[in-house]
């Protein structure tokens, strides 16, 4: 579902973001990106929703050369996956459920349904009660749980998350991490970066990265690429 | 079809609603939008008001051929093919009226009141003379046409003396000529204000909704759905600030046109200033919303590609 081939990432004349990185993500996997900070983990997950684009090397999703893609092409690419970003990126000027409603309404599905759907979506993730609550209201681990539910309201094939459990407590961290895996137990495939290692110590497989590069020697339980 | 409709709808109603959300802001901006095109505004509506009164006076300029004294009736009345022949030598189409010196006394104590004083010269001091209406005269190109005509008129036999009064129509129509070249010059220049306002206004938009953008780019929305808003956002401003132009101006006739009755009541006429007729009013908006329309799109063109 997701392949990067002999991938390389280059900043101007800055050292690699990613080099040489060869990793494959199954359809219906859950995998995490686990390394330190500066190791590439964002950098491939932009790579997968196209925000970034490889130096060198191909990086394809769902069979698309996501490198080759023009940029009227990208928005297309990426209804297909769901995005739960390192910062809050909530519309702080939105309700809650407006903000689960956008990705539906760029799509150009009615106001009615997207209501419908973005109701359904916060329920998933226990949230169906602040639906008209502003962002602000909420407690870190409730925004990322709003963050989950906006990824997932378009039903996508793909979620990718980025550091979704950095700053929260452990019970809003176990939380939203049981919200992304029971996605993932209906087949959504997933790709998580982390550094928590509460989270990589439980993982069945980890893609571990330093300085650009995969690093084969980690210890977590499954070091695959 | 009906999702791209959708689309519009909500794009639009993103922009009716982003107009209320920043009331103030707006309500400056169509300040300042409906000030520079209030000015040509303005003097669209004083020159539409000219044009009739000088075409008036160019379309149809009289010229008087009076005839010598000594001339007979019957050579007067002889005079009219030559006459014709002059008109027909320069192109010109007219109407050739001859005026007996008798009509001519008889209209000259009915509509000045000085019989009494005629009647106290005895003899009819008034020739026989042709008066000659002229058409398809418009510009100040055409008066030299006139003063053409006038030279050939004048040496004609028993022609004592024509008479037009060109200078002051050449005048007029050039100055209605200048006056129009000088609005077109204000129109294009505030047109330019209007267009700089609009795009600068777009731009705080797009920086305040930096955030909105960049969620919805990664959620998946095209550009046009992006761009979309902002378009709808910079047309309304230019509709609204038409209307408000176009109001303010209409308004302003009312205390105006007290002053100019008054001026033109001691000329005998019932000259005042009208607003725009409804075309060209339609006309003003459409201008003003593809000003609109034109500064969101460079705005949004040139600031929302950086985002990329």
């Amino acid at each position: 579902m997701i392949q990067f081939q002999q991938v390389s990432k280059q900043y101007a004349k800055e050292a690699f973001a990613l080099s040489d990185v060869t990793l494959s993500v199954a359809r219906g996997e859950l995998a995490f990106l686990a390394g330190p900070s500066g190791a590439g983990k964002s950098t491939v997950l932009k790579m997968v929703a196209g925000v970034e684009r490889p130096s060198s090397g191909t990086v394809q999703v769902n069979g698309q050369n996501v490198g080759k893609l023009k940029p009227s092409g990208l928005p297309y690419l990426r209804r297909n996956l769901g995005l739960i970003f390192q910062q809050q990126s909530l519309l702080l000027d939105r309700s809650v459920l407006a903000n689960v409603m956008l990705p539906l309404l760029v799509t150009g599905a009615s106001r009615v349904d997207a209501e419908k759907r973005a109701l359904a979506a916060l329920d998933k993730v226990g949230l169906i009660d602040k639906a008209h609550a502003a962002p602000l209201s909420l407690s870190g681990g409730e925004q990322q749980r709003v963050a989950i539910a906006r990824a997932i309201v378009n039903r996508p094939q793909i979620i990718l998350a980025d550091e979704p459990t950095a700053n929260l407590d452990r019970a809003s961290a176990d939380k939203v991490l049981d919200a992304l895996k029971a996605f993932h137990a209906a087949g959504v495939t997933c790709l998580i970066s982390t550094h928590d290692e509460h989270i990589l110590q439980k993982a069945e497989r980890v893609i571990y990265l330093r300085q650009g590069r995969l690093d084969m020697s980690a210890q977590y339980p499954t070091v695959a690429a | 079809m009906k999702i791209w409709i959708r689309q519009h709808m909500a794009a639009l109603a993103g922009a009716f609603g982003h107009m209320l959300t920043s009331r103030g802001s707006f309500a400056l901006n169509v300040l300042v939008v409906s000030i520079a095109l209030a000015l040509p505004i303005a003097g669209l509506t004083v020159l539409d008001n000219l044009q009739p009164v000088s075409e008036e006076l160019a379309v149809e300029p009289e010229i008087s051929l009076f005839l010598t004294m000594a001339t007979s009736r019957d050579s007067a009345i002889a005079l009219a093919p030559a006459i014709r022949r002059v008109l027909q030598d320069n192109k010109s189409a007219g109407k050739i009226d001859f005026v007996a010196r008798e009509k001519a006394l008889e209209s000259l104590k009915n509509k000045t009141g000085m019989a009494d004083a005629l009647a106290t010269l005895g003899a009819n001091p008034l020739p026989d003379a042709y008066v000659l209406t002229l058409a398809g005269f418009w510009s100040a190109g055409d008066t030299k046409k006139i003063d053409t005509l006038t030279t050939q008129l004048q040496a004609l036999p028993n022609v004592e003396y024509v008479q037009i009064d060109s200078a002051w129509i050449k005048r007029l129509i050039a100055l209605l000529h200048v006056l129009r070249l000088m609005l077109l010059f204000l129109a294009m220049t505030l047109g330019v204000v209007v267009v700089a306002v609009i795009f600068n206004t777009i731009r705080l938009q797009v920086l305040t909704q930096h955030d909105e953008i960049k969620v919805s780019r990664l959620v998946g929305a095209t550009d046009s759905f992006i761009y979309r808003p902002f378009y709808y956002t910079g047309a309304l401003l230019g509709l609204v600030s038409g209307s408000v132009a176009l109001g303010a101006v209409a308004w302003g006739l009312a205390p105006l046109n007290d002053a100019i009755t008054q001026f033109a009541q001691l000329y005998g006429s019932q000259f005042r200033l009208m607003p725009l007729n409804f075309t060209t009013s339609a006309l003003i908006l459409t201008v003003g919303t593809m000003l609109g329309l034109f500064g969101s799109l460079l705005s949004v063109q040139r600031h929302l590609a950086r985002l990329n």
